[in-house]
């Protein structure tokens, strides 16, 4: 009885009755071979949501992240070289543009600075400590990779794929940075591409270092897109100032982060409601929506062994 | 000849992974791409119905998952795939009558980008993901889905073109009497 309700004739008899057949239904079957595959995927879902849910390296997801990596690293690798014309084109139409306003902003930073230098002593000094201070982060061993992939604002997580793997001596836990600042930690890593966390992230802690009194704090990300990021000081009583520069403090053995590298300079200060102390806003060093060329650091600064300095007893 | 359906909707689905992460990053506003993988599940799911939708948004959100540079979770992004897919699928069956105009695959794309954008959010949320951000919500979303309905005017009427072209002999048999 119950599988007569599909034929026509049936239906028919429901409409002159007065009844409206069930608009989006197919014979029976058709509705329940439908719902079962949907119980079907929906069930594959939760169980790889599950299987997945600690994130850790153990997860037996890896493998197939590992195996879409390999064939999706080439591919992507391939579809940024082929846009690579586009994106020129389309930069020679900005750049009119871009030179006129940042000939603008130069022209007034020069009034400024022409100003600042010819009033104070005490500010040319404070430049060359601080310049000493920066020559001090020594060159890293760095291998160099291209930005491959970007994830989009819809994943509310900020990372990258580059195009150095474990091929190239990239290992989880090391700093990438470029020529301006620091730009994350890698994550996640395969035989030919790698994943970074950009410090944007809301997931991504930084120890920082003040510049002007080497103070030392935390810095993390907000998950906007332009990658601000929060700075909070250790000592809740001292108080960083707009202009200061932060630079990262450095890990233990170097990962993740390795120590000199600048990331931001600070762009306002706000008390902590409720807290001790003060939450600085940093403006990072490296634009996220503009990384092109990075370096993984993945080997120890390369410099000389220093002569020990032996103390002569009298 | 449906192997050679399969293997067709999973290319489509490939590519569209690929240009969404490597191309497509490029002409983001605001940060939020178009979302080419979505388009080409609910362009499969209006040609073909809600299990096809739903068994394409399952492949195409878990290569969302897994495909770098994605961190989270894997299966967020394949349940809200899935489950707009199946939706779409069955606004197809609602009409089967007339083809589904521009007007409603419009309407469908919106209402696809909406749930799973929700769907993944929501899991986020159930597994204490720090990063989502239920303030963003409303924003991302409206950006996502005119984003998406601008991808779908060029993408869906291509998707549904090839795939009806590769129907197989007995339906083409029942269409012409």
């Amino acid at each position: 009885m119950l599988k007569d309700l599909g034929t026509p004739s049936t239906r028919s008899a429901f409409r002159s009755a007065g009844e409206a057949p069930l608009r989006s239904a197919g014979t029976p079957r058709e509705v329940r071979r439908r719902r079962t595959v949907l119980l079907l995927v929906v069930l594959a879902c939760f169980t790889l949501i599950v299987l997945d849910a600690r994130r850790s390296a153990g997860s037996p997801v890896e493998p197939l992240r590992e195996a879409a990596a390999g064939v999706f690293g080439p591919l992507e690798s391939t579809a940024t070289s082929a846009r690579q014309p586009v994106d020129n084109l389309r930069d020679r139409f900005a750049e009119m543009d871009r030179l006129k306003a940042e000939n603008e902003k130069l022209k007034k930073d020069n009034e400024d600075l022409t100003r600042e230098l010819n009033t104070s002593d005490y500010a040319r000094n404070r430049a060359q400590e601080l310049d000493k201070l920066l020559k001090v982060a020594p060159a890293y061993t760095m291998t160099p990779a291209r930005v491959i992939g970007i994830g989009g604002a819809q994943n509310f997580s900020h990372t990258v794929t580059i195009d150095a793997g474990t091929a190239d001596g990239v290992r989880t836990d090391m700093t990438v940075l470029n020529g301006t600042g620091l730009v994350g930690r890698v994550v996640r890593v395969t035989q030919g591409t790698a994943t970074v966390l950009l410090i944007g992230d809301r997931n991504s802690t930084v120890g920082g270092r003040l510049n002007a009194t080497m103070a030392l704090g935390f810095v993390s990300g907000r998950g906007d897109v332009a990658g601000t990021l929060d700075y909070k000081l250790v000592d809740p009583k001292a108080r960083p100032k707009a202009g200061d520069r932060i630079v990262t403090w450095g890990s233990s053995g170097n990962a993740p982060y390795v120590p000199g590298v600048p990331i931001g300079v600070v762009t306002s200060v706000t008390p902590n409601q409720g807290a001790l102390g003060s939450t600085a806003t940093v403006k990072p060093f490296v634009d996220p929506t503009r990384i092109d060329t990075v370096g993984v650091v993945t080997g120890p600064p390369a410099r000389p062994p220093r002569a020990q300095i032996t103390g002569k007893g009298n | 000849m449906i192997a050679l359906r399969i293997g067709l909707a999973a290319l489509f689905l490939m590519i569209a992974v690929t240009v969404q992460t490597s191309v497509l990053t490029n002409i983001a506003v605001a940060g939020v791409t178009c979302d080419l993988t979505l388009i080409v599940v609910i362009a499969l799911a209006l040609s073909r119905g809600p299990e096809w939708g739903a068994i394409a948004g399952f492949a195409g959100g878990l290569m969302l998952d897994v495909v770098p540079p994605a961190d989270h979770t894997a299966g967020r992004w394949a349940l809200g795939l899935a489950i707009a897919g199946y939706v779409g699928g069955l606004i197809r069956r609602e009409t089967s009558g007339s083809p589904v105009g521009p007007l409603g695959v419009a309407l469908t794309v919106v209402l696809g980008t909406a749930i799973s954008f929700f769907l993944y959010c929501a899991t986020g949320s159930l597994l204490h993901d720090p990063t989502v951000d239920w303030s963003e919500f409303g924003v991302r979303l409206g950006i996502a889905a005119g984003y998406d309905v601008v991808g779908a005017i060029v993408v869906i009427p291509l998707v549904m073109w090839l795939m009806g072209r590769l129907k197989p002999a007995r339906e083409r048999r029942r269409v012409t009497p």
